[in-house]
């Protein structure tokens, strides 16, 4: 009787709910902290009709019918599905998604949630940037991503980074391509870091989606925006402070200098140029008179809130820097201001929008190698004064033609560069038909850069080549640089009954730049004059090389890109993907211009399977492997057909005629782009309730066809003025490597929760062919006038450096007489090995000496909240990699450094510091007596913050106010002698060749973040 | 709403479909050079003009064939800073270069450089007519001789291309021609010239008939061709324009470039900046600032960096009462005393004595690198150089005419003292030996001298470490046989 009433009673209601609709009210919370969730989408599933939660929490939706099933998702929440039974008011408790698997992921034209993702995806979100303060935002990837190394190209204010993601797959152009906002940036100066909302990196054939542009790996950032059904928020956050080298170079003082150049000039059998040393003493520190204390002071306000129907959010910024060389004669400001909308213009038609301004004014200082305020800081004697007695600079004779004033240097140096750019999106989403939506998304990117330089007559000495002593020259230019991006596509997404789910894209895209230089409009001034009242306008004998020369002053590049990504799974179980991608590229001939780019993963959630399902153990596991050809098409343009770019000028009756054509670059009209082969296996790993989470890979990256400019048989007229050898694919290059993530997070209480997280990136490089006649490219620099130091070879990773083999020093004329004839050796000279034993050390004899690629990067992040107080630290650490010692310029009259002291002076003294002599030796050639272990740890950050309690901060109207401190590189453990082991030219043949880098400077700094 | 709907619905269709279709066909990735394509080029006058300045350019990159040639004589030694400043010089300097020499290398790679540019003109010689195109071709095929005369000079044979640039590909294919058959090219090419030129030109810095028949004169000297170079250089001693300077001392002085004793002068000029990162593209004088008195302040003079140091060989050959000595040779030491404020540093092989007639001097724009920008032209071929040659042709031919070679090389000599009590009067071999002499003493600092040695015969016994069979000519750069596909022989020796 019983069932019958029941059976009845569904029955009725069921029919009852057949005949009509009825509306149904809810309200949804946090499980844990049962505070009301606005913002939260509820839709009805295998429906185009939901909404969203208001402020309170609170949902209203009508024409539900038993059955209808309400799909509740927030983000960082575990989506909810409810299957309606009634009309009754629902409460509906979210709990947070401690595995954060729903966490949507970014992967170009689409989003991922993480369970989906079956590629080499890596994310750093908004508050791991918060953490570290980056002036940049590279230096928030620093360390934090497995397989992206992050070198810094100079410790000065605005000063980029060297990105690699995943090793150097190419010796040519091998950054890789950063979208914001879909939006291609070149250069990230431009970026304010607290605009930012996460940094996605595509690592493996994910990024292939990208295509031709794809195999240097994706960096896909998105800016804030807001929230919708949020009330107006203001966050400010600021913090400043100051920076101070982090290290100098000890060289020795004036005695020693004195009583050690005394002993190289006798010798060399010279005659002393001290013959007293006895009132010296310290003499000039040039390191302590260079560097100083700079300031670094950032703000940094957001606004941003939401309507039913909207959500915006605007962002404003102002950063200055002062370079701990030169104070503010090397500052760099950058001024943003951000503004992201989006609104349903329909219920099914969104408009997303975003415009951001950024300005940027930055002054900069001969850096990074001869002639840099730094190699002559080290450099210049400490027995000269920095001023003379009458309050002239002193100058640096007898230094050779290059060793200047340091101090003058910087006193004589007027330059600013002001960048103006604008940024912006406009894209419309529609969608339609239940389950398709069509996206049309136009970026754009507009600059002017505007340089000034002075230079007033200088004369620092005579013969040097800074030497100014003609006239004063202004030079000024402009230079504008325009793209855009204009994306189309399709997406399709569909459940076929309730385990098959298939999405797919289809799509194209436009992408355009072009530039136009105004060439240097260079002006002079018969008197010295103020830089700042300097104008072009008001000097004489204005001259613009590029202008009389005719050349041109534009470019214009294009990619024409259609692709489709098809994504299959099975219960969220069983996972597959394919991309194809089909590329027009201008930078080609008309017979490779179009490639086909194809890439496809699989991934297999084994925790959903039965067998692990109720695992006390493991709570997630996932499977996952990716193959792809990625493209790489980063050549200048033109390379295919010869253009008369090269430079023509000659006297005719004694005026200089730069109207003359050549051929610039000269043609290969076979060239095409890098084809990359990219595999990827690894695992995502979630253990102890979802407290350790672990994420491993394996790669391989075999790009061939790689594209090279190696140096071509001076027949063909290479050596012409302004011409260049041929962009030719002739290379193969493979990186295989491991990467291994493991983080261990406990909320041991409401007091104390902690978190560590370390990475680690296993990478060997190794170049398989190279087919350019010589089988080597040549690279770097070492020395003046030597050989270049590294090379680009097969069988050797990118880069090795190459030069003679030492094996200690001679101690006395018997183990010279013993050894291989060796010339001008004397005794205490360094002993080279004759490796291809015949008896002379010559050219011949160089070997591999040493590789500036880490065997290992790795990352260790930790951090915990204890009631009020917060602390985060982070180190990295690099391992295996080596750098040329290249910041010694060898002249008899220079400062040298400390380890000159331990020098050999006699039998057995040192077997490792060679003679000092004026002579003729060969100690001087590249060797591996240059090369030193470049091995570092480096405490990158530790931050000390204290949030006041909720009560008592809210009493002012402010519902969060927290103050930190904060130390950035506070220290360096490594064996390197110069300045600083993390810091690389950019280049891949020649990277590690340090010529004085300007350090990364250590940073103090207080802080504050404030919600209201 | 439902209107609305459909209406953006079918908009967004539309768009799509356009973009999909019409909008972005593949030309749009087709697109145009902004600089000139260089095989559409040559339509006009002005193409041709402006190709031909491209040929002209690479002669300034001849000053490290003047500066080298000279240090690899006797007459100078490397110099610079120390025993390791520029290797690639020191090296020619003590004949110990290899063909692993970057000096050479860029000899090697510049001289290819003018020869492809010259030969880009004459590729496309029949696209376009214009009057006076005759003109342009032979300016054009003059400095295709110029270069490849550098090249056999230095290296013997060459590959030899005629009206055809060599293109990318083309070095797997070429083989090194014979010097003779290089040599037989040049002899073609000047007649052309000389035949198709004017005396003078209306620009000065432009190619003559004089100096073609000069530098055929010398391309016969150089093969032992007596009877022909004494034809060409008694017809352009007749019938040119050319006489030597009455005043020999101001002959290497910047305000008297292109004077009447210049039958070929490469062209400098001080207003454009230079860097070494590219020497062949300075529009200055690089050997002058390279030659010029190392860390110099004073008067007169610009500082430098102390290369092509004269010996005291050569100081010690001048007679007394020779005005050519104060001219070619600064006494440092000697002008320092003589002039307040003089001060200097000994570089290396420091011998007292400075290569007079090239080093930097005070007066220029000094635009930086202002050691790169000195703007004195190189008197490539003089009129005395024009005598001596015909000189030694008249007396060194089959049927000699001494009296006739007297006749030049005393004209030389009477410039040279001032006077006619120096003039010669012996014949034969010794009149032979005598020109020789001349030659070293009229020219030296000029960068004949090696060559000179070389096709006379005498290199061994007066350049210090010269071997005979193996030093008459450079190797061939190691790296440049690597990338023409590792198929040349190297020249013998190296």
């Amino acid at each position: 009787m019983k069932y019958i009433f029941l059976f009845v009673s569904i029955f009725l209601t069921m029919a009852s709910s057949w005949s009509q609709d009825f509306e149904i009210k809810g309200t949804v919370k946090d499980a844990t902290l049962n505070d009301f969730l606005p913002g939260v989408n509820v839709v009805v599933r295998n429906q185009t009709r939901g909404t969203t939660t208001d402020f309170d929490g609170n949902f209203t939706i009508d024409k539900i019918k038993v059955g209808d099933v309400l799909v509740i998702s927030y983000l960082g929440y575990t989506t909810k599905e409810i299957t309606i039974k009634n009309s009754d008011f629902l409460t509906i408790m979210l709990t947070e998604d401690v595995s954060a698997l729903s966490e949507v992921v970014v992967v170009g034209y689409g989003t991922q949630t993480k369970k989906e993702i079956t590629g080499a995806v890596s994310v750093v979100d908004a508050q791991t940037i918060e953490e570290l303060n980056p002036t940049r935002i590279e230096q928030a990837l620093q360390g934090q991503v497995a397989g992206v190394q992050i070198t810094p190209e100079s410790g000065s204010p605005g000063s980029g980074s060297s990105i690699r993601i995943r090793g150097i797959s190419t010796n040519g152009d091998a950054r890789p391509l950063i979208l914001v906002d879909g939006n291609v940036i070149e250069d990230l100066s431009v970026i304010n870091p607290g605009d930012i909302e996460s940094i996605n990196v595509l690592k493996d054939a994910t990024a292939g989606i990208y295509g031709v542009r794809a195999a240097n790996g994706v960096i896909l950032i998105t800016t804030k925006t807001g929230k919708r059904n949020t009330d107006l928020k203001f966050s400010y956050d600021m913090f400043g402070g100051f920076q101070q080298t982090s290290r100098k170079i000890p060289v020795l003082n004036a005695t020693e200098y004195a009583l050690i150049t005394n002993e190289a000039f006798a010798a060399g059998g010279q005659a002393i140029p001290f013959p007293d040393v006895s009132r010296l003493g310290e003499g000039t520190n040039w390191q302590d008179e260079v560097f100083q204390n700079a300031p670094i002071i950032n703000h940094n306000l957001t606004l941003s809130g939401g309507t039913e129907k909207s959500s915006y959010s605007f962002g404003t910024s102002l950063l200055t820097q002062d370079g701990i060389v030169g104070g503010s004669k090397a500052n760099f400001k950058r001024y943003t201001t951000r503004v992201n909308f989006d609104t349903n213009l329909l219920d099914n038609l969104v408009l997303t929008t975003n415009l951001i301004y950024t300005g940027t004014n930055n002054k900069n200082l001969n850096e990074g190698g001869l002639g840099s305020v730094l190699f002559n800081a080290v450099n210049n004697a400490p027995t000269f004064n920095v001023r003379e007695a009458n309050g002239q600079f002193s100058l640096a004779e007898g230094l050779g033609n290059e060793v200047i004033n340091p101090i003058a240097q910087i006193a004589d140096t007027y330059n600013t560069t002001v960048v103006n750019k604008i940024m912006g999106k406009i894209g419309l989403k529609y969608s339609f038909l239940n389950d398709f939506s069509a996206e049309s998304n136009f970026q754009f990117n507009y600059a002017e850069v505007q340089g000034r330089n002075f230079q007033p007559t200088l004369f620092y000495g005579s013969g040097k080549v800074f030497n100014n002593p003609g006239r004063n020259v202004l030079t000024v230019n402009k230079d504008i640089f325009r793209d855009y991006t204009w994306d189309n596509f399709l997406n399709y997404n569909k459940t076929i009954g309730d385990n098959h789910n298939v999405s797919a894209t289809l799509g194209m895209s436009v992408f355009q730049t072009t530039g136009l230089f105004s060439g240097g409009n260079q002006g002079f001034f018969e008197t010295p004059i103020d830089f700042a009242n300097a104008r072009i306008e008001d000097t004489v004998d204005q001259r613009n090389e590029l202008q009389l020369s005719g050349r041109a002053n534009q470019f214009d590049e294009r990619l024409l890109s259609y692709f489709t990504r098809l994504q299959y799974n099975y219960k969220g179980k069983y996972l597959i993907s394919g991309v194809l991608r089909r590329d027009g590229s201008t930078k080609f001939g008309p017979d490779n211009r179009f490639g086909f780019f194809p890439s496809g993963s699989i991934g297999w959630v084994v925790s959903d399977e039965s067998f692990l399902a109720d695992n006390s153990t493991i709570n997630f596991l996932k499977l996952r492997a990716s193959y792809g050809i990625l493209g790489n098409d980063r050549i200048p343009s033109n390379g295919f057909r010869g253009v008369l770019g090269g430079e023509a000028a000659y006297v005719f009756n004694n005026q200089l005629n730069v109207s003359g054509r050549a051929v610039g670059v000269l043609p290969n009209p076979q060239i095409q782009w890098e084809q990359q082969e990219t595999l990827n296996i690894g695992f995502d790993l979630k253990l102890f309730d979802n407290k350790i989470d672990i994420t491993a890979d394996y790669f391989t990256k075999t790009t061939n066809e790689l594209l090279l400019q190696p140096p071509a048989s001076g027949i063909l007229g290479v050596a012409a003025p302004g011409s260049q050898p041929p962009v030719v694919n002739a290379g193969t290059v493979e990186n295989e490597g491991v990467e291994f993530a493991i983080g261990y997070k406990n909320y041991v209480s409401d007091d104390f929760d902690f978190n560590i997280n370390y990475n680690v990136t296993f990478l060997e490089n190794r170049v398989l062919s190279v087919n350019n006649g010589t089988g080597f490219v040549a690279g770097g620099g070492f020395g003046v006038g030597q050989d270049l130091p590294a090379r680009f070879e097969e069988g050797q990773p990118i880069g090795y450096f190459f030069g003679l083999q030492t094996d200690g020093i001679f101690q006395n004329q018997a183990e010279i007489e013993d050894h291989a004839t060796q010339l001008n050796a004397a005794p205490g000279d360094i002993r080279f090995v004759d490796t291809n034993n015949d008896g002379e050390i010559t050219p011949e004899d160089r070997v591999a000496i040493g590789n500036p690629i880490p065997a290992a990067t790795m990352g260790l992040n930790f951090s915990f909240n204890y009631k009020n107080w917060d602390f985060n630290t982070y180190a990295f650490a690099s391992i295996g990699n080596e750098i040329v010692r290249n910041y010694e310029r060898v002249q008899p009259l220079v400062n040298r450094s400390v380890y000159t002291l331990n020098r050999w002076v006699g039998e057995g003294t040192s077997n490792t510091v060679p003679r000092v002599t004026t002579g003729a030796t060969l100690n001087n050639q590249f060797s591996d007596y240059f090369i030193e272990d470049g091995s570092f740890v480096r405490l990158q950050s530790l931050q000390l913050g204290y949030s006041f309690p909720t009560g008592l901060s809210e009493r002012f109207g402010v519902s969060k106010l927290r103050l930190y401190t904060s130390v950035n590189n506070l220290f360096t453990l490594t064996k390197y002698r110069g300045f600083d082991p993390n810091v690389t030219s950019g280049s891949p043949v020649g990277s590690g060749i340090d010529g004085g880098v300007y350090p990364v400077p250590r940073t103090y700094l207080l802080g504050i973040n404030l919600k209201f | 709403m439902i209107n609305k709907n459909m209406k953006i619905k079918y908009s967004l269709f539309a768009v799509i479909a356009l973009i999909f279709t019409n909008s972005c066909s593949d030309e749009f990735v087709n697109v145009a050079s902004f600089d000139e394509n260089s095989e559409e080029f040559f339509n006009s006058k002005e193409d041709y003009d402006a190709a031909l300045v491209g040929a002209y350019d690479l002669l300034q990159s001849t000053y490290l064939n003047v500066m080298l040639g000279e240090i690899a004589s006797d007459n100078t030694l490397a110099g610079g800073e120390s025993a390791t400043d520029v290797p690639g010089i020191q090296e020619v300097d003590d004949m110990t270069h290899t063909p692993l020499n970057e000096d050479l290398r860029n000899i090697f790679n510049w001289m290819f450089a003018g020869v492809n540019r010259a030969n880009y003109i004459l590729e496309f010689k029949d696209k376009t007519d214009f009057p006076g195109k005759e003109g342009v071709i032979a300016e054009a095929t003059f400095l295709r001789a110029y270069y490849y005369f550098e090249l056999v000079k230095w290296f013997g044979d060459v590959p030899l291309a005629v009206d055809t640039r060599l293109l990318f590909g083309d070095q797997d294919i070429v083989e090194r021609t014979p010097k003779a058959e290089v040599y037989a090219q040049i002899e073609i090419d000047l007649q052309f010239a000389a035949a198709n030129l004017p005396y003078v030109q209306t620009e000065t810095g432009r190619v003559t008939k004089g100096a073609a028949q000069a530098l055929l004169g010398k391309a016969y000297l150089f093969q032992n061709k007596f009877t022909e170079a004494a034809v060409v250089l008694d017809d352009l001693i007749a019938n040119g324009p050319h006489d030597l300077l009455t005043d020999y001392t101001t002959m290497f002085e910047n305000d008297n470039e292109n004077n009447i004793e210049s039958v070929f002068e490469v062209q400098y000029i001080d207003v454009e900046g230079a860097g070494f990162g590219c020497l062949q593209c300075s529009e200055g004088n690089v050997a002058v600032g390279f030659n010029g008195i190392r860390n110099y302040t004073g008067p007169l003079f610009d500082s430098g960096f102390s290369f092509n140091i004269p010996t005291q060989k050569v100081v010690d050959a001048f007679e007394v009462g020779d005005g050519r000595k104060d001219v070619a040779i600064l006494d440092i030491n000697a002008w320092a005393n003589e002039n307040a404020g003089v001060s200097f540093v000994e570089g290396f092989e420091h011998t007292g004595f400075y290569n007079r007639k090239y080093i930097a001097r005070q007066g220029d724009s000094n635009i930086g690198d202002a050691n790169l920008t000195n703007p004195n032209n190189y008197r490539a071929i003089r009129f005395a150089d024009v005598l001596l040659m015909a000189a030694e042709a008249h007396n060194r031919k089959p049927a000699s005419d001494d009296a006739r070679a007297r006749g030049y090389i005393n004209r030389v000599r009477d410039r040279a003292f001032g006077d006619t009590d120096h003039q010669l009067s012996v014949s034969g071999a010794a009149l032979t030996d005598a020109i020789a002499n001349e030659r070293q003493l009229e020219l030296v600092g000029e960068g004949h001298r090696f060559f000179d040695l070389v096709r006379t015969g005498r290199a061994a016994q007066e350049i210090p470490g010269f071997t005979t069979g193996k030093n008459e000519v450079f190797p061939i750069p190691s790296i440049e046989i690597e990338l023409a596909g590792n198929r040349w022989n190297q020249n013998p020796g190296y």
